[in-house]
């Protein structure tokens, strides 16, 4: 028997033997039946130093334990249907995954169409910013108190070559990569946007 | 050093189906597991039957086991649950089987080595390994005995062991090594020249 090997077994024993070593001991140890039965007699010196009185120290118990275990299935065969179902879950996530974000892509740019105006108004003449209503001097009472007046919604429409660009290319792009797209075409392209900033958000309402 | 690496290593050759892993786990912690539920049924054949269940319910949850414990711990948290329970279907039994229960320990190991099955031969053996072990304890040059005693007896770390013998951690794992070898000589002739057991160490 190599020395050490030997030597190697009994820091296993005591788990005093690296990872690696160890994952390559297991494997002989498994195999090999006189190793183990060196590696059972280490269990039974230490058994006897450490005087445990009323132990058996030749009792068959491995042996009655691997009889019985002969009869049952390897542990692998137990895991294998759950590691092939886990499996295919893998394989099918990254594809919901993409219908998904298409889905969301689709409906996003059937929600922008429908936001969009009708043909041969120009792009944001909608957007006109609402004037302020400023209520008059003589119909205040007490004491005057400021009221934020909502904005009007501020609907940026993309124009028609990039919806077209964005459906076709929604299989291949993530979503937030096509939020960056619609992002920076609306910023390098202002005015078409039409986005105005309102001349004022509060209704001054004196008294 | 990665305290338990050598018990998952075999954990994880049992999980991926190599059986053979799982008999060194047994080998390696049956006398332990056997002694564990003695505090609870006293009698060693009806504390070998316990371990051995709680074996099998170990072998069978493995694939339930991760790791975030050490293998020994929640192997003896199985063997304990195992041997509470044999202790309450014992107890709501109709024939009583329990002793006396203000005897002394001895008494206890004498009557459950009357009620044992195994033979008179069986019973010689395990007092000759026992001699045989402590008197080539008793050979071993101090420096060898005291290393392997730390280890077994008192769990020390080869690094605390080192520590305490002021001497490097590979000498300690040498010491450990040759007094291991120098007590399996003598404990290989009993197995295999007094009784022929040699395959049967579990």
């Amino acid at each position: 028997m190599n020395e050490e090997l030997d030597s190697q077994l009994s820091a296993m024993f005591d788990d005093e033997l690296a990872p690696a070593e160890c994952e390559l001991l297991a494997r002989r140890l498994s195999r090999d039946e006189h190793l183990k039965a060196r590696w059972g007699r280490y269990a039974i010196m230490g058994a006897v130093i450490r005087a445990e009185r009323g132990v058996r120290l030749n009792a068959p118990l491995a042996g009655r334990v691997n009889a019985v275990l002969l009869a049952e299935p390897a542990l692998a065969a137990h895991t294998a249907p759950r590691d092939r179902s886990a499996a295919r879950l893998r394989w099918w996530q990254p594809l919901a995954g993409a219908a998904l974000a298409a889905s969301v892509a689709a409906v996003s740019i059937l929600w922008l169409r429908g936001q969009a105006p009708p043909a041969g108004v120009p792009l944001g003449a909608h957007l006109t910013p609402a004037p302020l209503s400023v209520a008059p001097a003589a119909a205040t009472q007490g004491e005057s108190y400021v009221v934020p007046v909502p904005k009007p919604p501020t609907v940026v429409v993309p124009s028609t070559e990039l919806a077209n660009y964005v459906v076709a290319h929604s299989m291949f792009s993530t979503p937030v990569a096509r939020r960056n797209l619609l992002s920076a075409f609306m910023t390098s392209e202002p005015a078409a946007a039409g986005a105005e900033e309102p001349q004022g958000d509060v209704k001054r309402i004196a008294q | 050093m990665s305290a338990d690496a050598s018990d998952l290593s075999l954990v994880r050759r049992v999980q991926r189906g190599d059986k053979g892993a799982f008999d060194a786990l047994v080998l390696k912690y049956q006398h332990k597991l056997v002694k564990l539920v003695m505090r609870y049924v006293r009698n060693p054949a009806e504390a070998e039957d316990i371990a051995q269940e709680a074996f099998i319910k170990a072998y069978r949850a493995l694939p339930q086991f991760r790791g975030d414990s050490a293998f020994y711990t929640w192997l003896y948290r199985i063997a304990i649950n195992t041997a509470k329970n044999a202790v309450v279907s014992r107890d709501r039994s109709p024939v009583e089987y329990d002793l006396d229960r203000n005897n002394n320990e001895e008494s206890y190991d004498m009557q459950g080595r009357m009620k044992d099955s195994e033979t008179p031969e069986g019973l010689v053996l395990t007092d000759e390994i026992r001699s045989t072990v402590n008197a080539a304890i008793d050979a071993l040059p101090e420096d060898l005995r005291t290393a392997i005693v730390l280890r077994e007896l008192e769990g020390l770390s080869y690094e605390e062991i080192a520590a305490a013998m002021d001497c490097p951690v590979g000498t300690v794992r040498s010491r450990i090594f040759r007094a291991r070898e120098a007590i399996d000589r003598r404990l290989r002739e009993v197995f295999e020249g007094g009784l022929g057991r040699a395959e049967e160490l579990g």
